[in-house]
């Protein structure tokens, strides 16, 4: 009775994942050979590897991939500092750290469109406070517009970015300290370790696991930016904050290239799979052990 | 993968942490240091979101002035009016609600008997389980453009209807996204939770649905409500997916508030700060609920806060 049921309470889960990302994605492995253009016609001649190609030849999405990697990497670094700096801070107990918490989890539940707009408004030239800000603090008129002005847009994006998923590492940490028993600070100190010194061999290597999830996790996640792209640069100045999700949702929403979409939406798919493997089996093979 | 911190904890933690002061002692950084370092995130945090407070209540007049007002002298509640009613702000309001209340319910519903399903038989072993996690390294962006060609060209012509524009083609999507979490949620708590009591309901004559519908789920109450809360806040917050196949009948908050920031009608500034307050307070309030259960939630259950 048991062996029925137990196929039986997982297919609809089961069902409605293939249904609706297992079958589109093998729907769209024809769509990326074939020319699939709105605007063109109801027919869908065989182009074999060209949507593929164009695709690989366009130097915006090249470009794209760079931004992608880029920025991935230095939001995920800045937010493991700050996560990281603030868990320890915040490892403590003090009067008002209950409230604390949850004020420096609130970004995780906003909608991260909402907190580009956020930035958007705050960053702007003249209007948002953040020119202002800078003038009073360095004591020397500053102008920059963030959006636009050299560096400044991915600056600006890492910002955001920082802004909305610090927490997350900063939990995550927050959870790790405080699960390493007393027990090994108390050996520590007992064998002579200075505060310094039983950091760095006893919460670093204790901590190391949980810092890899967190990661791993964000990494992953990082690799896929699109709502603070959308309302913070919207891939500007021209096309020089296109990560590859922004990039694909022009070609497929805005151009109608559904057929060069697909390919490129294949290609990132690809490549994201193999980095988010890697990362798992690399990363977290010290936590299996 | 599971690294069990809290098992850690429990031993060597006690609840009122005296331990823990005497520890936090030992190697933390001084604590003038500490305290500038959290004030100094503090700022980081609170200035975007006072900022787009004010906003909401400046009047149109303070809005685009430099030097910045940091405190208007009129305020007003103009901008809530407008957004709410001229910029699609109710619509948007209502949909995101019962998409969210949809989608969260959907989730719970199919993916609680799946989780039960591989905690108490080990349906489908690891191969499963990874198979569920491995949904969340898909790119939104390479499943929403075969899905909105089938939403769009593919479901009128096989079952006679369109999904574009629709709440239920929406609901369906997001439901999709919230499994992962929901089951991997759901299978780590069932797994800790002991077999006995269903096995003696099962004993007494129940049947293996009635064992988990009456005595496991009930039971599980608090790991359901907090995986039911990721699944609203999943919902609540997604852009993408809204953004491309919603029209007029399925536009959601966030959708509606990308409108304004990016519409012709000029830059609304007002009105999207008042947008933006009111769709932070479901939010909010789902965040103190299940602030316990956050590090669980987070990282499906890997690390066990």
């Amino acid at each position: 009775m048991d062996r029925h049921i137990r196929w039986l309470l997982v297919s609809p889960a089961v069902l409605i994942i293939v249904a609706l990302t297992i079958f589109p994605l093998a729907f769209s492995v024809w769509v990326s050979f074939v020319q699939f253009d709105f605007s063109v016609s109801e027919k869908h001649p065989w182009v074999g590897l060209d949507n593929f190609k164009q695709t690989w030849q366009d130097p915006v999405w090249v470009h794209s991939l760079v931004v992608t990697a880029v920025l991935a990497t230095l939001s995920v670094a800045v937010e493991l500092a700050l996560g990281f700096l603030l868990a320890l801070a915040m490892l403590r107990p003090f009067r008002g750290r209950r409230g604390l918490m949850v004020l420096f989890v609130i970004p995780l539940f906003i909608s991260p469109v909402i907190a580009g707009g956020f930035f958007d408004l705050f960053l702007r030239r003249p209007f948002g406070p953040m020119n202002w800000l800078l003038t009073h603090l360095l004591g020397h008129p500053v102008t920059i517009d963030f959006t636009i002005d050299g560096r400044w847009p991915f600056f600006s994006l890492i910002l955001a970015d920082a802004w909305q998923w610090t927490p997350f590492v900063f939990v995550i940490l927050l959870a790790g300290l405080s699960a390493i028993p007393d027990e090994l600070y108390e050996a520590a100190e007992i064998d002579g370790a200075r505060p310094r010194q039983s950091f760095f061999f006893v919460t670093l290597p204790l901590l190391t696991p949980i810092i890899l999830i967190a990661v791993t996790f964000r990494f992953i996640d990082a690799t896929k930016l699109f709502d603070i792209i959308y309302s913070l640069t919207r891939g500007g100045p021209g096309t020089e904050t296109y990560t590859s999700s922004y990039y694909l949702y022009q070609q497929g929403f805005e151009f109608f290239h559904l057929g060069q979409g697909t390919a490129g939406a294949w290609m990132f798919t690809i490549m994201l799979t193999f980095v988010s493997f890697w990362l798992i089996r690399r990363l977290l093979k010290p936590v299996e052990e | 993968m599971a690294v069990d911190v809290s098992r850690l904890r429990r031993r060597a933690t006690p609840r009122h942490g005296k331990v823990r002061v005497v520890r936090g002692r030992k190697f933390r950084p001084g604590t003038l240091f500490r305290w500038l370092f959290i004030l100094l995130y503090l700022g980081f945090l609170v200035l975007p979101l006072y900022w787009v407070a004010i906003t909401s209540i400046k009047p149109q007049e303070d809005l685009l002035v430099d030097p910045p007002i940091w405190w208007p002298s009129h305020p007003t509640s103009l901008h809530y009016s407008t957004a709410l009613n001229a910029f699609r702000g109710w619509d948007g309001l209502r949909n995101s609600l019962i998409i969210a209340f949809s989608t969260t319910a959907l989730a719970l519903l199919i993916g609680t008997p799946a989780a039960y399903s591989m905690a108490r038989f080990r349906t489908g072993g690891k191969h499963l389980a990874f198979w569920f996690l491995s949904q969340r390294i898909m790119p939104p962006v390479a499943i929403i453009i075969p899905v909105f060609l089938l939403y769009a060209r593919y479901t009128e012509e096989w079952f006679g209807f369109s999904l574009v524009d629709t709440k239920v083609g929406l609901i369906l999507l997001y439901t999709v996204f919230a499994l992962p979490f929901t089951v991997w949620m759901m299978f780590a708590y069932f797994r800790q939770m002991p077999a006995e009591l269903e096995e003696a309901a099962l004993v007494d004559g129940c049947s293996r649905l009635q064992a988990l519908w009456r005595i496991a789920a009930p039971l599980a109450a608090p790991g359901l409500v907090s995986a039911g809360a990721f699944a609203f806040i999943l919902s609540w917050t997604e852009f993408l997916f809204a953004q491309v196949l919603s029209r007029t009948n399925a536009v959601t908050l966030p959708v509606a508030l990308a409108g304004i920031i990016t519409g012709f009608q000029g830059n609304q500034y007002g009105e999207a700060s008042a947008l933006t307050m009111v769709s932070l307070i479901p939010a909010l309030l789902l965040g103190i609920l299940i602030q316990r259960h956050l590090v669980r939630g987070l990282t499906l259950g890997a690390v066990q806060g």
